[in-house]
């Protein structure tokens, strides 16, 4: 039986929450604030209300960094989806060596995004880079990443790829470990072929997991910054820019608070709606159980 | 899901061939980087890439001789990743065993606002603390780091020490009260020991994260804290066509460390998303 708390309760759950409110509450409530008002170094805020907001979204370049965020989330998300349930099932129906195997699907996961950046830059470079050279080898013709933002904005997509996989398939195969395996025998004594199994068992026990796995990895996919900046800094022209960079651009080079707190406060609440659905589920299943 | 299934020829060669693909995909990029660690310049860029070389740790003295830098940045890593890791640890040690053993309607609010504000995107907090942390004399600080690294965890790993906790059975508890044990010695004492599993889970997100965070390390580091990645992304804008195999050097005993952990350790990592996720 949980108790009702007592003061020691509270004590307990202090360092927790005193974290959580001067680091992260607290500091956002104040973005709302400063969204609410004109100000840079040094000066003093004036209250222009929604200015702020008025002028992001007539910005051309806010609308820029929303596509191409929009863009390259869902790509990377539904990429490591599809690939990360692929290996997931791999693996749950048995690969040689498994152990090394999974050791070594993993180590991505271990990469600091700066050198993810670093090593694809230099795989993908025109001129000395290995992938470039065997893709052009092949007859495909150069491949020169940093011509367009499109193709920059792909690389950041690949990088992505490359660092999260590990974590979406640890996810989706946690998930299908789950699975009580009585299931299967159960079905394949029913005479279900593997095809059947994976569409009326698997798939739709496995709903959960995949919608978490969904969530979680589009609100972290959705606050990317450092693959853009470290491999394009937004441009050419600004036209590679992300929201993160965006506000980043706005707060720490132009010295625009309002703009950047104005599109930081709209991140915040884009998450916020993302993750709604989990905090609704999780709400539930802490009150009831 | 253990299914014994018979696959044919041909799906055996399409499972072989997408296997192989994901372990080159994986494997190949930080191979390329510790690979080169060891090549003379002139062979780094060879193509294609030459496997078999004569290896040499030249690379490794020129790091040691002209970029003392790192290695301070390496240890500031070290510094900043250990401590976010206690910190996290303690916090949501005593955060999960309060939300694993109390429950009220005020308990299981604060627990989803917990979550709630994890999902906060780091950059936005970045624009009030900026000035701010300059006032108090933080910035440029180990202290700094640790609190923001740390913070960005306590979310997810209180909910992996609360399902750890749950596991262990009231009962257990009350035969310390009985022994007359107070809650400070149960907690501290009896169920520290069984929960170690779970400590273990979640200072490996956080460890992680930690040794390899580049944005927060940008904005609030500018000399003395600066972690390795803030330092070798610096130096990836830097180096001209001689340095690459020094690069490279540096980038291998930052990356080596932490693939070890995460390898070894993968068992914790399961635990730890199963408890701290699929179950919420």
């Amino acid at each position: 039986m949980q108790s009702r708390p007592r003061l020691s309760t509270w004590l307990y759950l202090s360092p927790l929450h005193l974290l959580l409110l001067a680091i992260l509450t607290l500091p956002s409530v104040y973005v709302f604030w400063l969204s609410l008002n004109e100000s840079s170094y040094g000066t003093g805020l004036t209250w222009v209300g929604l200015d702020n907001y008025r002028a992001v979204f007539e910005d051309g370049y806010f609308w820029r960094a929303a596509i191409n965020t929009f863009l390259v989330v869902t790509g990377v998300v539904s990429v490591e989806l599809v690939v990360g349930l692929a290996l997931a099932t791999l693996f749950a129906s048995g690969v040689p060596l498994r152990g090394l195997m999974f050791a070594l699907v993993l180590m991505p996961y271990a990469i600091s995004e700066v050198v993810a950046v670093l090593v694809w830059k230099m795989m993908m470079d025109p001129s000395i880079g290995a992938i470039a050279r065997t893709i052009e080898g092949m007859g495909m013709g150069m491949v020169n990443w940093s011509s367009s933002p499109t193709t920059g904005l792909a690389l950041v997509g690949v990088i992505n790829i490359w660092t999260h996989l590990p974590f979406t398939f640890l996810m989706i195969y946690a998930g299908l470990l789950a699975i009580d395996p009585s299931l299967y025998e159960a079905a394949h004594v029913d005479g279900a072929t593997r095809r059947q199994r994976f569409i009326r068992i698997t798939l739709p026990l496995l709903v959960p997991t995949l919608l978490i796995t969904l969530i979680f990895r589009l609100i972290f996919a959705f606050r990317m910054f450092s693959e853009v900046w470290l491999l394009t800094k937004g441009g050419p022209a600004r036209m590679s820019e992300v929201l993160a960079v965006y506000l980043y651009q706005h707060g720490f080079r132009y010295g625009d608070f309002g703009i950047a707190s104005a599109t930081g406060w709209m991140m915040v609440l884009g998450s916020l709606v993302l993750a709604s659905v989990f905090l609704v589920a999780m709400q539930r299943s802490m009150r009831g159980e | 899901m253990m299914q014994h299934i018979r696959f044919s020829l041909a799906e055996r060669i399409m499972r072989g061939l997408f296997l192989t693909f994901i372990l080159i995909w994986s494997v190949a990029p930080i191979l390329f980087i510790v690979l080169s660690s060891f090549k003379r310049q002139v062979d780094i860029f060879v193509y294609p890439p030459k496997l078999v070389f004569e290896p040499t740790i030249d690379n490794y003295l020129r790091l040691g001789s002209q970029w003392q830098g790192f290695f301070h940045a390496m240890g500031n890593s070290l510094i900043v990743a250990i401590g976010a890791t206690i910190l996290a640890g303690v916090v949501s040690f005593f955060g999960g065993y309060a939300y694993s053993r109390y429950r009220s309607r005020l308990t299981s609010w604060t627990a989803v606002y917990m979550i709630a504000v994890r999902v906060l995107p780091p950059i936005v907090i970045t624009l009030p603390l900026f000035p701010l942390v300059d006032r108090l004399g933080l910035s440029d600080t180990h202290l700094l780091l640790i609190l923001l690294y740390a913070t960005f965890w306590v979310s997810l790993n209180t909910m992996i020490m609360k399902n750890f906790f749950d596991q262990i059975p009231y009962e257990l508890d009350e035969a310390a009260y009985v022994d007359g044990a107070s809650e400070w010695q149960l907690v501290t004492r009896i169920l520290a020991r069984l929960t170690l599993q779970g400590m273990a889970a979640g200072s490996i997100f956080v460890f992680v994260f930690a040794w390899n965070e580049y944005l927060f390390a940008m904005i609030f580091s500018t000399n003395q804290a600066k972690t390795a990645p803030l330092i070798l992304s610096e130096l990836m804008g830097a180096v001209d066509g001689t340095e690459w195999g020094v690069l490279f050097a540096g980038v291998t005993l930052q990356l080596v460390p932490v693939v070890l952990l995460v390898t070894l350790a993968r068992r914790y990592l399961i635990a730890g998303l199963t408890a701290g996720a699929v179950k919420g």
